[in-house]
């Protein structure tokens, strides 16, 4: 064997088979750890609740795959939300909720446009929207909590289709839907192309303003599902406290499934798994009584360990640098 | 427009300042008093102070995310080490705890080569989480009263805050224009390549930036602190943004290469004029957020419109 091929082995493995066993890892860790963490119950429930993560990051794998970021989504979920719930007794929960999901794709859109054409780096751009965005969910609820009393939008994270709870069933519709996209419309290769090459795309004619906008929008919509489904869990939702910390953990989420910071290396099962990896992780570590703070310290790790992972294995195979 | 740019790019803060003055001027009475301008200046010195660190790692094309959490970690150290250490050895601690973070970010920026965005949003929440594990998850109350000269003091009528903005600002002054450190900064945001192969240390450059960054978060913490007398292991969220603020505002250019620390000073006091003199006309603390958002965004629009017309000059051979 030539030095270093069990290297290459590895790298050229790792998107597929790495991060499952490292979920398998820490399931194992924790269920030998705490009996709570390895009930069927406790399980299933944290299966769900990646759903939170794990549809908000849909969006942001095509963002940081067409070389962008959007930190502006936590915000934007807390608007979304807000405006949403406040509406459900006069418009009934159905309606209620297309409009959390239309309020953060046109949130979405706002950025896309103003990231494509103001020519600034988008993580800036989205830093100054996550405050105007949180500021107008102030404004608008007075920072007062808008509570969700209707049954139906409250049975979206409680409730099961055909036995299988409805935040999986629809985590994993919309990852579905997702790798549908990517690898078999036009649009999705155009999205690789743009983060591979913005100025190749461009001279071959794709239209990259119209791609990046699309791209944001895409961010939007998924954030807004997942505020559905977040707002369903909670039963209210809070202008100042939904979304906080959220950009941060969809970004690690998909820095750790193996999405390359360098655009057009995209890896939507890698988010599936990065999701399970980090709400498995916060529920293990809050059953195991680890004061709550070690999350944050955590989380951080991991999210520098996810790119220093990525780094090793393109450094490995001799792919650009993340 | 070149022209205009040009002159934007030197005045253009004084235009903020002056509609900012005018409007608060008419919408208040208190506004044009002594005290309340020199208040205004003396909130200000926070954001101007990060905004100097700010304004060297942008300027190295860099960024720097982590500084919200560095000053909560600063102000726990103070808290617990003031009663033990005394006072100023106290300050030199949470300084030195302050600086290593910056250090660290630096060495993962620079031997990793981690993207400085993610570096520091990872460290961000790792120090977050180091700070509220410090201090117990709560806030800790300084006894010694003395420590409030610090933030609340006056030396011949003025703010003592003051007095550290400007002491800080002239350090830094010498530091970006007078030293080879701050060209090699400047050369290293605008061509970081080149900047190797002429045989400057980049990775000291950088670990340089991202200890200075944290080292002034340090010292707004000092001041921070010394103002409400308590430890706080989390700050209100959204100071980075205040930061960034101030730097993009005062014309320190997002492609890196070029600071301008005089602007980061003035953005300071406008973005302070913000905060404090919505304050004066009793709105509530989120048209601050929004203004404070919608001032950056204007800031954004005006240098994707410089770089827009640069771009558009260079291709028809203006010099700039």
């Amino acid at each position: 064997m030539k030095k270093g091929s069990a290297l290459v082995w590895a790298a050229n493995r790792w998107d597929n088979f790495g991060l499952p066993f490292l979920v398998l890892v820490l399931l194992l860790v924790f269920s030998l750890l705490s009996s709570p963490f390895r009930s069927a119950y406790n399980l299933v429930s944290n299966l769900s609740f990646s759903s939170l993560v794990g549809i908000g990051s849909i969006g942001m794998v095509f963002c940081i795959m067409s070389g962008d970021f959007d930190i502006s989504i936590g915000s934007m979920s807390a608007l979304a939300g807000v405006l949403g719930a406040s509406m459900v007794t006069r418009i009934g929960s159905p309606a209620a909720m297309l409009i959390t999901i239309a309020v953060a794709t046109i949130c979405g859109f706002i950025n896309g446009v103003f990231v494509t054409k103001l020519r600034i780096p988008a993580f800036i751009t989205t830093l100054g929207m996550q405050f105007v965005y949180r500021a107008l969910a102030y404004i608008y609820t007075t920072n007062t909590p808008v509570y969700i009393k209707d049954d139906f939008w409250l049975s979206i994270g409680s409730g099961s289709i055909l036995g299988i709870p409805s935040p999986i069933l629809l985590m994993a519709l919309c990852f579905a839907a997702a790798v549908y996209v990517l690898r078999k419309t036009s649009f999705g290769r155009y999205v690789i192309a743009v983060g591979t090459n913005r100025n190749a795309a461009m001279l071959s004619g794709i239209n990259v303003d119209f791609i990046k906008t699309a791209v944001f929008t895409l961010v939007g919509f998924f954030v807004g599902i997942a505020t559905v489904v977040t707002a369903s869990y909670l039963g209210s939702v809070n202008p100042g406290m939904t979304g906080q910390g959220y950009e941060f953990q969809v970004i690690t989420i998909v820095v750790l499934g193996g999405t390359a910071l360098t655009g057009g290396n995209g890896n939507l099962l890698g988010a599936l798994f990065a999701a399970l990896f980090l709400t498995y992780m916060q529920s293990g570590l809050a059953m195991v009584q680890v004061n709550s703070y070690w999350q944050y310290v955590a989380t951080g790790f991991v999210l520098i360990f996810a790119v220093g992972i990525n780094r090793v294995k393109s450094a490995v195979l001799g792919q650009r640098d993340t | 427009m070149i022209r205009f740019l040009k002159l934007y790019e030197k005045f253009g803060i004084f235009i903020f300042i002056f509609a900012g003055a005018v409007f608060l001027a008419f919408a208040t009475p208190n506004f044009l008093k002594m005290g309340t301008i020199l208040n205004i200046i003396a909130q200000g010195s926070y954001a101007a102070l990060v905004g100097y660190g700010m304004t060297l790692a942008v300027t190295s094309g860099g960024f720097d995310l982590s500084v919200e959490s560095v000053m909560a970690l600063a102000s726990v150290f103070l808290a617990i080490l003031i009663p033990v250490i005394g006072i100023p050895l106290a300050i030199l601690a949470s300084l030195i705890v302050a600086t290593s973070v910056g250090v660290l970010n630096g060495l993962i920026i620079s031997k990793l080569k981690v993207n400085p965005l993610i570096t520091t949003l990872g460290m961000s929440t790792i120090i977050k989480g180091v700070a509220l594990l410090v201090a117990g998850g709560k806030m800790i109350v300084i006894l010694q009263k003395q420590f409030m000269v610090i933030g609340t003091g006056r030396t011949l009528g003025i703010p003592n805050p003051i007095y550290v903005m400007v002491a800080l600002f002239i350090v830094f002054y010498f530091i970006v224009y007078r030293t080879s450190f701050g060209r090699h900064v400047a050369a290293v945001g605008s061509n970081e390549s080149a900047v190797k192969i002429s045989g400057v240390n980049v990775d000291a450059v950088k670990i340089g930036v991202y200890a200075l960054v944290a080292l002034t978060a340090g010292l707004a913490s000092v001041v921070r602190t010394s103002q409400a007398l308590i430890g706080m292991p989390s700050m209100a969220p959204g100071f980075v943004l205040v930061v960034l603020t101030v730097t993009i505002l005062g014309g320190t250019s997002l492609t890196g290469g070029r600071a301008n620390l005089w602007g980061t000073l003035l953005a300071g006091v406008f973005v302070s004029m913000i905060y404090y003199g919505l304050n004066l006309i009793n709105l509530q603390i989120f048209y601050q957020m929004l203004s404070v958002g919608l001032v950056l965004m204007l800031a954004l629009f005006i240098e994707g419109l410089r770089l827009r017309y640069l771009k558009a000059a260079k291709a028809k051979g203006i010099k700039v």
